[in-house]
């Protein structure tokens, strides 16, 4: 009994992260348009992102469940404004380990690492540079590994300006 | 006017101060429109700006080593190279590395460099989020974005003709300080334009690899669930625009061009196989 509201819980703790659509947006049965509308949500209104298909993401939104775009939504609570509040680092942290299935960052907070300090204060690494080349793919390489992935190269032509 | 000029040269050669002024003559201005001359003339060629971005890389070596892990590090190259080989520069020396340091960025040097940090790819969940940053940056390289800002940071901020000794002299002081610019320049951050350009072209580049288009707006996504005041993306939030701004921008301009292409690959499997801890 407790190994059932363990399982039922642990999805409810991973896969669910607060977020807020940042206009008024229709709860989709389906990742489609032209899905049937499950239930309408005002501009600001709080949901829990669960998954995302290409440019959908699935939310439960109060009883109701269904697909938003994904552009439409913003994380954190209280996301709506752009930036999550302070002090979300360790709730952010968590749902990292959780979508990635790696360790996740374990320390963010007060380390040191590439800062502007640092960055002002950098000397040249010989030894580093060399090894940087000597991990350099070529064309052919590329071109290899890329099909392996079974990624096809496609004509798309850059946006206007 | 060409022997005004070499008199005012000669005159300032024989004046340390250079506030030497000869009647009605202001030998300063023509001092620099000498200069200046100087300056159109040597123009940063290609092979100046590999060469320059060999310099700024090995800086920025510096500051963080590559994670000492061979198998990551030619797996970041072989998908930023297969990105690189699907716009306009294909055949500068592409070369990607990860950055042993735990706060999230990313960063385009000029002639082909790309480094990425062990905390932003930690935080990645597929091969297609990684595409869509390493095609970002790949954006700022073949615009020459961080080239054009040390240019023209090099000629208002660094003295005189710097700009033209630094590129003759690879041993100079003149070099030396350049280099240190356009090292400095990470901490300072490029327009807002040239980073929402980056955006924008950096999802057509990573659409002709065959990747998932989304994987650029979903990073943003992670890093717009972050806070401003974590240590780990001060520098990269003050360098770039907010990620929600970032969002929206690209909601409003590449909606089109994202849902064309994103039942492309994501490859979360590979990603996670490629990326582990060793």
């Amino acid at each position: 009994m407790r190994l059932i509201i363990l399982l039922i819980l642990i999805p409810l703790i991973c896969w669910a992260e607060p977020a807020t659509v940042i206009r008024a947006t229709e709860l989709k049965q389906d990742p489609a348009s032209d899905s049937p509308t499950v239930a309408a949500l005002a501009e600001n209104a709080a949901v829990e992102a669960i998954e995302r298909k290409g440019g959908w993401t699935r939310v439960k939104a109060g009883s109701a469940e269904g697909w938003v775009r994904m552009l439409a939504l913003r994380y954190g609570a209280g996301a709506g404004a752009g930036a999550a509040k302070p002090g979300d680092t360790g709730i952010t942290q968590l749902f990292s380990v959780a979508r990635t299935g790696t360790s996740g960052t374990q320390v963010t907070t007060g380390v040191r690492g590439l800062d502007a300090q640092q960055l002002a204060n950098a000397q040249p690494n010989p030894a580093e540079f060399a090894k940087l080349q000597e991990f350099a793919s070529d064309r052919s390489a590329a071109a290899g590994f890329a099909s392996n992935g079974a990624l096809a190269a496609k004509q798309v032509e850059y946006p206007k300006p | 006017m060409r022997l005004l000029l070499l008199l005012a040269g000669l005159a300032a050669a024989a004046s340390a101060q250079a506030q030497f002024r000869l009647p009605s003559i202001d030998v300063n201005r023509l001092v620099d429109t000498v200069k200046n001359v100087g300056k159109a003339t040597r123009e940063i060629d290609e092979p100046d700006e590999i060469a320059i971005g060999r310099d700024v890389a090995s800086r920025l070596l510096g500051a963080a080593p590559l994670v000492a892990d061979p198998g990551l590090q030619r797996y970041v190259n072989h998908v930023g190279r297969w990105l690189a080989a699907q716009a306009e520069r294909p055949d500068l020396p592409w070369q990607f590395g990860v950055l042993e340091a735990p706060q999230l960025n990313a960063f385009a040097v000029p002639g082909g460099t790309i480094f990425i940090t062990r905390g932003l790819l930690e935080r990645m969940r597929n091969e297609a989020e990684l595409a869509g940053v390493l095609a970002h940056e790949i954006v700022h390289v073949l615009r020459k974005h961080h080239l054009k800002a040390i240019q023209k940071g090099a000629q208002t901020s660094l003295a005189g003709d710097a700009l033209s000794a630094a590129l003759k002299d690879r041993a100079g002081a003149a070099r030396d300080k350049l280099i240190a610019f356009g090292t400095e320049m990470y901490a300072r951050g490029l327009d807002k334009s040239d980073e929402l350009e980056a955006d924008r072209l950096g999802v057509v580049i990573a659409a002709r690899a065959g990747y998932d288009a989304y994987g650029l707006p979903s990073v943003l996504q992670t890093l717009q669930a972050m806070s401003a005041q974590d240590s780990a993306v001060a520098l990269m939030f003050k360098t770039h625009p907010a990620p929600g701004e970032r969002l929206d921008t690209l909601s409003e301009k590449m909606q089109q061009v994202l849902d064309a292409h994103s039942a492309q690959p994501q490859l979360g499997e590979r990603f996670s196989s490629q990326t582990k801890r060793r």
